[in-house]
């Protein structure tokens, strides 16, 4: 009985939204792949010396706006699915968003 | 004309290049450019790439010309202002210098050669034009800047502002080859 009850709370434990963050650094997203459960927020902040945006715009959107150094844009994973992302204003700069 | 026009803009990069290279010591010895001069280089690169922006984003009619002329303007002042405020901290005022001032030469050359063009045509030489000015300045971090520069703070700046020339100059090469393939549609 003990154990069931340690089991569900622990299920319980991990089915709890949970943060990951995707830091931008050099140009780049790091991770620029990253896998979350539906509930979870991926939050962007960004380290570099200039402004950078976290853009999806295809079936699942978001848009951070400009992000200067040391800011922060979120966005929670509401769906499953896979969210291609760029900075609008470095179209060389992508990454994904995995949800599952 | 248009011929000297075009061959002036091509050789933009080596212009840039050798204003820069002049400087280099032939075996790397002694520093060439104090951290005053380096800081200097930096700014006046950034400002002469802002002015030319604000002529593009006068000029131009393409969205994307138009948006990669403002993302210069936003990611050169932003490093520019970044400068400022460490000369500030470091109490270093930026000293005139004779890569500073070919690169200036080098700018008013460019910018008289585009202005004498439109539509596609300042489009495509604009673009051109900041593919070989990026790959210069890459250039210049690389082997002259960085490599001359003592101030630990100043060279972590040029290091961090590396890979944001190294972005720009893809983000030019990608418009470039849009541009090609929009106008082989039109034709």
């Amino acid at each position: 009985m003990i154990f069931w009850l340690l089991l569900l709370l622990g299920l319980r434990a991990d089915a709890k939204p949970r943060m990951h963050t995707v830091e931008i650094r050099g140009m780049e997203f790091h991770p620029a792949v990253i896998t979350v459960a539906v509930g979870d927020t991926v939050r962007w902040i960004n380290q570099d010396i200039v402004p950078h945006t976290a853009t999806a715009s295809g079936r699942i959107t978001w848009d951070t706006g400009q992000l200067t150094q040391g800011q922060a844009g979120r966005f929670i994973g509401r769906a499953r699915g896979t969210a291609r992302y760029a900075c609008t204003l470095h179209p060389t700069m992508h990454g994904r968003v995995i949800i599952r | 004309m248009a011929r000297t026009r075009h061959a002036l803009l091509a050789a933009l990069p080596f212009l840039l290049a050798t204003a820069v290279h002049a400087q280099t010591p032939p075996a790397a010895a002694s520093p060439q450019l104090s951290d005053p001069q380096v800081a200097h280089v930096a700014v006046t690169a950034n400002s002469i790439d802002i002015d030319l922006a604000k002529f593009a984003r006068a000029q131009s009619h393409n969205r994307a010309v138009w948006q990669f002329a403002a993302t210069m303007i936003r990611d050169h002042g932003s490093v520019n202002r970044r400068a400022a405020a460490l000369a500030k901290k470091l109490g270093v005022t930026p000293t005139d210098n004779a890569v500073s001032q070919s690169l200036q030469t080098a700018a008013k050359a460019a910018h008289d050669s585009l202005a004498g063009l439109q539509g596609a045509a300042f489009d495509r030489a604009y673009i051109e034009h900041e593919i070989g000015y990026h790959q210069g300045v890459l250039d210049a971090i690389d082997k002259v800047l960085v490599p001359n520069t003592q101030n630990a703070e100043l060279k972590k700046l040029l290091t961090d502002v590396r890979p944001v020339v190294a972005t720009h100059l893809a983000h030019a090469k990608q418009l470039k080859t849009r541009l090609e393939r929009s106008q082989r549609t039109t034709k």
